[in-house]
């Protein structure tokens, strides 16, 4: 992979990470709107500072840092966002394009999961990151992004085993 | 151990759902704007003139000040050469009459004598309770860093010779109970 900040075309490194990122904003925030314009904000930010490819760990570090800032500034949406997840079955649903059942039951089994273990995962399966620059986005060590991720796909077979 | 590697083979098959056609064009113009409000932002070439102005006026005041010491030193020779002349004019004609070899090193023009010092204190560290060389009474053991500086002077050029170090001092205080 490129270095981002230095790709002369922002639009192809966008295209390329924007699909990893959306998702693991949907880790906090419901609505795909708001996820959206925490991307945003997170990859202007990013790239305006010319950060490279072996700084990507704080791109996503980014994206959870606004997250976090954006339930905690806007207490009222948080509420409703609490309400809705209360009334709904798992907690914050990352979306996916599902093709046929398998992929249904296996997106639902990744939303059961608990958040630090889903953070993990979505990071490490669906936006390609070490466990050093998990670690390093999430602010954990790198055994605790390891064993989060083993602990993650444990459950992942557990939930699928037939019955 | 459990072998995950098919898991995660159906894990990345799931793809996750696109953003939204506009969010590129959005991006795209968050950062046109930066690009423009980073160019044309007043505050930030004021501040680049401030930094600029402030490092020429450093750097003027710098050299006033070296300017001044310079003259000043000149000034100073000036008036100690006419001053030893003076003396030497009014002093009565020397005699002459051999000089010895150790008084004539004496008052060699390369002669410089102490003119003073100094020891400057700019950090004490307490560094607690010891025990030191196996006594079993304890000390307090303080570190102190100064700066040294130690001058010399020659009374026939009037030149002067300035010498300063940094010096670290371990001082052991005992300490008595009560």
């Amino acid at each position: 992979m490129e270095p981002i900040a230095s790709h002369e075309n922002w639009r192809n490194c966008f295209s390329e990470v924007a699909p990893g990122l959306l998702l693991f904003a949907r880790q906090w925030v419901q609505s795909a709107a708001d996820a959206e314009d925490i991307v945003q904000d997170a990859f202007v930010k990013f790239w305006r500072r010319k950060h490279d490819i072996d700084n990507r760990g704080l791109l996503y570090a980014a994206v959870r840092s606004l997250a976090l800032d954006f339930i905690r500034r806007d207490a009222r949406r948080a509420r409703r966002e609490a309400t809705v997840l209360a009334e709904t079955e798992p907690v914050i649903e990352p979306h996916f394009e599902l093709e046929d059942d398998t992929q249904s039951a296996l997106a639902a089994a990744v939303e059961s999961l608990p958040r630090d273990q889903r953070e993990v995962l979505v990071l490490k399966i669906w936006n390609d990151l070490t466990f050093s620059e998990i670690a390093g986005a999430l602010g954990i060590s790198q055994n605790t992004a390891a064993s989060r991720y083993r602990y993650a796909l444990t459950n992942l077979k557990k939930t699928l085993q037939p019955q | 151990m459990n072998d995950f590697s098919e898991l995660e083979r159906e894990l990345r098959k799931l793809r996750p759902a696109q953003p939204s056609p506009f969010l590129s064009e959005r991006v795209g113009e968050a950062l046109e704007d930066s690009r423009r409000s980073a160019a044309a932002d007043p505050t930030s070439s004021w501040w680049r003139f401030k930094e600029a102005t402030r490092n020429w006026w450093s750097l003027g005041f710098g050299l006033a000040a070296a300017a001044i010491l310079i003259l000043f030193a000149a000034v100073t020779m000036e008036r100690r050469h006419e001053h030893q002349q003076t003396v030497a004019q009014s002093s009565p004609a020397p005699e002459t009459q051999p000089v010895p070899l150790g008084t004539e090193r004496s008052i060699s023009p390369s002669r410089f004598v102490p003119a003073g010092g100094s020891n400057v204190v700019y950090n004490t560290r307490d560094e607690g309770l010891h025990f030191a060389d196996g006594s079993e009474r304890p000390v307090r053991r303080v570190r102190y860093n100064t700066r040294q500086t130690w001058r010399w002077h020659n009374p026939e050029t009037g030149a002067s010779l300035r010498v300063s170090y940094p010096s670290e001092e371990i001082v052991l205080i005992p300490v008595s109970g009560q």
